[in-house]
């Protein structure tokens, strides 16, 4: 009951919210607040009573009826489990932070609708969840497009430039990959039988190796749209960096990331023979990815847009862990979602605090030597921008480190040269990252304090408590990464 | 013998994690009172330096503590207190509390102390998890610790006001700016160190694939992994990656640039990253490696060119800082040149060491790293003072301070000797041992490496006395004269004294017992190398008198020819001479053109590739991409409205951009079609369900 109920507490929550209407704030946010850490708190002690956070080959299994398409449910195990806590966690800070974002944006709209607002945010949340926790191949695809629904109304309603077009282009490009992986998937579940994931586990045994490779490649590119791999990627800079803040710090963070999850869980798991033949054209897609967001991120000027490239790059990093197709790169990938997360929805909320104070102004160049009157806002923003650089103790460096060991060991064990070439350069690359992230914190936080703006200061307490939580845990968990052994140990592998 | 006694082992954990919680606390002593955030700070930097002598007895009995614990991943985190490793701790300890007790005096004031403290604790805590950590992983995790210090700390004056700059305003090279900003310093040794990083991680990581573990024992106790590497040509590609991150660290060439203009933080942070800190942690990786890969390199002989390099980079860069110290008008640059200079005294001993004298060359680099930490960190801290009271970096702004300043003269010439290594101060033991480890059995080789770092001593001689006529000699500057008239000269406070009084005591006492110090050491490497080394059995070197003579000669002929040029002529400003020796001048003062190359290289081209990949290819290609699909999605109706209303530019330009407004009649239109189209989504969402069970039913 606990999964089942932290994925339809929010949901319930955003149907009250929607049929009042409520203008309420108090109550709206409340709810709102209140259902994400409700179901943030379940979710911990599914966690804590299966036992999965002290050995990772337990799981907590909750599953239904479905008729006609046989079982439905949920299932926390190793791989789910960094997802969902960290989707959850991510959804329960960004709540805390729209109390006063959200009342800024509004004033400057002139609205209030903080119903809708709420409910729309639960929405979106249970969405992601109910996607990750999911055991049904069809209760996976309708919790895929649930998140879409409500993300492309938020950033539809209260983004901002030329909102409706850039929510309907994120819409569109996200829809298309995800009717690809559906295809792949519902090709899988026919010729085996059955919906239910761990039976196709077993079934797909039965498929022809080319076979398994179609489906394999329809549906990592399905994926690959949601990670805005190289190529696939141009709805995202501006649906994030249009979006409103917290809903960017939860679509880029926690949203982009699931297809990475839907490639391991997929693709990787079920379809292994057909993920082979793929790894190593991955392998350099990631490697393109990186290096190419990483030289547009540079470009940017638009700190949201750049936030944005950020995390294609980012997403290139968790390509390369995934492509390695081994224990220690698939963990790295997972960690790098954690630690993405972490770490960009800080850089985002950092982002939203700038808009804040200047009035929605977002061009770095008219920002400098903002450290002597927000330090505490350049010190959350140094401690993201560590995470995504990967420098320890953020929790960046592990993932960084174990997805490159990855690509080196599956590199160096196949004998693939090209692998190794992939390898180096990626890492090289890596230089990339840490220019983009250094001259940002420059451009911003230090050098003369330029007057124009009038006074700035550090925001109020509701602001910076989640963003402080979220840094406190990628310390923590860059300093005792348990949650690997958790995954290593569900995937049957250790060192 | 490695002690297992549990009831010791906190004492190493101790040593690094004190510093640390100091760091971490630094905000809430902060909140109790001015003294108690300096003293306390200063305390926790004490205590980790008595524990750290504490340590000193087990080296000295020749034990090792050795002690680990699970971390993840079937890694374990544990500590190494084996003679190597508590030999530079202590010297990392005591040298780090000078200069923290002189930086409650010389930061007094300063509007970021509490984040100076937390930093400057941070980094002692992050060095000493370098030299104790028993694994390479966890090593690493101090190792980009301390760039993270010095990142934070070079740029303490982040808000880049002129007289916090770095190099001469004036200065171009090729139209680019040598004079930085404190955060473009920062950034620079940041990235730079990085470039080096990257290297050791991928070393690291051939090294893990190969023997799924980095703790030093376990490499040395069983070495199947270097068999396997070796067959598949491996070994030495890994073992010169890992001495990318050393090179990175050290500033050793071809990445020596950042540490010059690392001067803009505050010279107490100069003088913890080039004493006890950072530029340390290089020579100590290779002086771990070394035992490891000697004994690995009497099966492997390829390994003799990890050596190799190791020496010749040393012995060049030594020779190539030396030469740039020697024309520099700042007075904390010229000690930064020296420090690059000497340390690449350290590496040339280390290349020695697996080339024909383990012990000597261990010795020599562990000796002259200790010695270098005392005289260095003390000019700097004089340095410093000096900077401060003359309100200059330039030495160009000094001279004559002598007579208003005598204690800091002394103690500043007794340094900067030791640093030209006159006897019988610690500089000359360890640079005459190193030169003579270098020379190793004779041959052409050997001979190439000493002259090196006899040339390289004649220099050190040279630009040492340069370094202190200008300063504390000769006529007084006009600056100086300006002050004198304002009576605003006068000898340092305690703090401020106390510190380099110390070190420069530690110079004479460690000179006079010299050779003593020297057998003292090498039985610490003796202990070390037994402990890590595979029974290596490597020939020794017996003295000889070439090196020596021409040390001492060296020494000797550099500062006499510098004494009447820069020590009892008066001079007022440095102007460059012309013919061959200007344009010598000149080539040394633009650094050999290397950083201005780098910049040429590195950072010049980029705002051109970047604002062409972004213009050519992304708002070019995909946003043109974009575009299509929207059109095609929102209809062909739609598309014509686009057309006529915006013309064909209007469609190439309809790329939506951040804040800007675009067409109400494009809008309108789009709000209608999206609402249509998710209803339309969400009904065929439906009838998909309904479809697929559907199928899935005839199917069955």
């Amino acid at each position: 009951m606990f999964l089942l109920a932290s994925v339809f507490i929010p949901i319930i929550i955003a149907l009250v919210l929607f049929a009042t209407g409520t203008k309420d704030k108090a109550l709206a946010s409340w709810g709102g607040t209140g259902a994400a850490l409700a179901s943030f708190a379940l979710l911990l002690a599914s966690s804590i009573f299966s036992g999965i956070l002290s050995y990772g080959k337990r799981i907590s299994l909750e599953e239904y009826g479905w008729w006609p398409l046989g079982r439905a449910g949920f299932v926390l195990d190793g791989l789910t489990l960094p997802f969902a806590l960290t989707i959850s966690l991510l959804s329960l800070a960004v709540s805390v932070y729209s109390l006063r974002y959200m009342e800024h944006r509004f004033e400057e709209m002139g609205v209030n609708s903080w119903g809708l607002y709420y409910g729309l945010l639960l929405f979106y949340y249970a969405g992601m969840l109910g996607a990750v926790l999911s055991t049904n191949i069809i209760e996976f695809y309708i919790f895929f497009e649930v998140m879409l629904i409500p993300s492309y109304l938020l950033i539809a309603e209260y983004g901002y430039g030329d909102r409706q077009r850039i929510a309907l282009m994120y819409f569109i490009w996200t829809h298309v990959g995800a009717l690809v992986m559906l295809a792949g998937l519902l090709y899988v579940a026919l010729s085996s039988g059955s919906f239910h994931y761990s039976d196709l586990l077993s079934l797909v045994a039965g498929m022809s190796p080319t076979a398994q490779f179609f489906a394999a490649l329809a549906i990592t590119l399905g994926f690959l749209v949601k990670m805005a791999a190289f190529g696939l990627h141009v709805w995202l800079p501006y649906a994030h960096a249009e979006a409103p803040t917290p809903v960017s710090a939860l679509l880029s963070p926690a949203m982009i990331g699931i297809g990475g999850f839907g490639i391991i869980r997929y693709v990787e798991e079920l379809l292994p023979r057909g993920f082979s033949p793929i790894a190593f054209w991955l392998a350099l897609w990631a490697t393109i990815t990186m290096i190419y967001a990483g030289i547009v991120a540079l470009a940017q000027d638009d700190i949201k847009r750049l936030l944005a490239y950020s995390s294609i790059s980012q997403m290139g990093y968790m390509m390369m862990g995934i492509s390695s197709n081994t224990a220690m790169g698939i963990a790295g990938s997972v960690y790098l979602y954690i630690s993405h997360g972490l770490s960009k929805a800080i850089l985002f909320m950092i982002a939203g605090i700038l808009i804040m104070q200047f009035h929605g102004l977002r061009s770095i160049p008219a920002f400098g030597g903002l450290a002597k009157r927000m330090p505490l806002t350049a010190t959350l923003a140094l401690l993201g921008f560590l995470g995504i650089m990967g420098v320890p103790p953020t929790v960046g460096f592990i993932s960084e480190f174990l997805v490159f060991l990855g690509a080196y060991t599956s590199a160096l064990s196949g004998g693939i040269v090209g692998g190794l070439v992939l390898a180096g350069v990626a890492l090289i690359a890596t230089l990339l990252t840490w220019a983009y992230a250094l001259t940002t914190v420059k451009r911003l936080f230090f050098g003369r304090y330029k007057e124009v703006h009038g006074e700035a200061h550090d925001p109020g307490a509701t602001v910076l408590l989640p963003m402080f939580a979220l840094a406190f845990v990628s310390l923590l968990l860059g300093v005792y990464p348990f949650l690997i052994d958790r995954f290593l140990e569900w995937l049957g592998m250790g060192l | 013998m490695i002690v297992s006694t549990t009831g010791l082992a906190w004492i190493p954990w101790a040593v690094w994690s004190l510093p640390v919680i100091g760091g971490l606390l630094a905000p809430i002593l902060a909140k109790m009172g001015d003294r108690i955030r300096d003293w306390g700070s200063v305390t926790f930097a004490l205590i980790s330096a008595l524990l750290a002598t504490s340590m000193l007895s087990w080296a000295l009995s020749g034990q090792t503590v050795h002690d680990q614990v699970g971390w993840f991943m079937g890694l374990k985190a544990g500590v190494l207190a084996d003679p190597l490793a508590v030999l530079v701790s202590n010297v990392v300890a005591w040298v780090s509390f000078f200069i923290m007790v002189y930086s409650v005096g010389y930061m007094h004031g300063d509007p970021g102390i509490v984040r100076y403290w937390f930093f400057m604790n941070f980094f002692i805590g992050n060095m000493q998890l370098i030299v104790l950590s028993d694994n390479l992983f966890q090593l690493f995790f101090g190792w980009e610790g301390v760039g993270l210090c010095s990142y934070a700390l070079i740029g303490h004056w982040y808000t880049d006001e002129e007289d916090k700059w770095v190099g001469s305003p004036d200065h171009y090279v090729w139209g680019l700016p040598q004079a930085y900003s404190p955060s473009h310093a920062g950034m620079k040794a940041f990235i730079m160190t990085r470039a080096g990083d990257v290297a050791m991680l991928a070393g690291i990581f051939l090294i893990f694939v190969y023997a799924r573990t980095l703790t030093f024992t376990d490499l040395s106790s069983n070495i199947t992994w270097a068999r396997a590497m070796h067959s598949s040509g491996l070994l030495l590609p890994a073992f010169l990656l890992l001495l990318g991150g050393a090179i990175g660290k050290s500033a050793q060439f071809p990445l020596h640039e950042w540490l010059p203009d690392a001067m803009a933080g505050p010279t107490s942070v100069s003088a913890l990253i080039h004493a006890a800190t950072m530029v340390k942690a290089g020579v100590f990786l290779i002086a771990r490696l070394a035992p490891i890969a000697a004994a690995l390199s009497l099966l492997f002989p390829e390994l003799e060119v990890f050596f190799l390099t190791v020496a010749a980079i040393g012995g060049f860069t030594a020779f190539l800082a030396a030469s740039q110290a020697l024309v520099s008008v700042e007075l904390k640059k010229v000690l930064a040149y020296s420090t690059v200079s000497q340390i690449g005294y350290m590496f040339l001993a280390l290349g020695a060491s697996g080339l024909w004298a383990l012990g000597g060359g261990i010795t020599g680099a562990m000796f002259h790293l200790l010695s270098h930490a005392m005289f260095k960190a003390g000019l700097f801290l004089v340095a410093g003072f000096i900077i401060h009271a003359v309100e200059s970096r330039f030495m160009t702004d000094m001279g004559g301070l002598r007579k208003h300043m005598p204690q800091s003269f002394l103690m500043f010439l007794i340094l900067a000797l030791s640093l030209a290594g006159l006897p019988p101060l610690s500089g000359f033991w360890s640079k005459d041992l190193i030169i003579s480890v270098s020379l190793g059995p004779g041959g052409v080789l050997g001979l190439i490496l000493m002259f090196s770092g006899v040339i390289t001593a004649l220099l050190t001689a040279a630009y040492s006395l340069r370094m202190v006529g200008l300063t504390f000699l000769g006529k007084p500057s006009r600056n100086v004269e300006h002050l004198e008239e304002e009576h605003v000269l006068r000898e340092a406070p305690l703090t401020i004294r106390v510190p380099y009084w110390a070190l420069a005591l530690g110079t004479i006492a460690v000179g006079l017992a010299g050779p003593l110090m020297e057998n003292s050491i090498a039985a610490f490497t003796e202990g070390y190398i037994h402990f890590l080394g595979v029974g290596a059995n490597i020939l020794e070197v017996s003295p000889s008198w070439l090196p020596l003579t021409s040390s001492l000669s060296a020494v000797i002929i550099g500062l006499l020819v510098a004494y009447p040029f820069y020590a009892s002529f008066s001079r007022t400003t440095l102007p460059f001479s012309r013919g061959i020796s200007g344009a010598l001048q000149r080539f040394l003062w633009n650094r050999w053109f290397v950083n201005a190359l780098y910049y040429k290289i590195f950072v010049i081209p980029w705002p051109t590739i970047i604002r062409l990949t972004d213009k050519y290819v992304e708002k070019m290609v995909f946003d043109n991409i974009n575009t299509v699909m929207y059109l095609a999605a929102t209809g062909i109706s739609r598309m014509g409205i686009s057309f006529d209303t915006r013309g064909v530019d209007g469609v190439v330009n309809a790329v939506p951009e951040g804040g800007s407004s675009s067409s109400n009649v494009v809008r309108k239109a789009n709000t209608g079609s999206a609402r249509t189209y998710i209803y339309s989504i969400v009904i065929g969402l439906l009838s998909l369900v309904v479809l697929v069970t559907a199928i899935y039913l005839w199917v069955i």
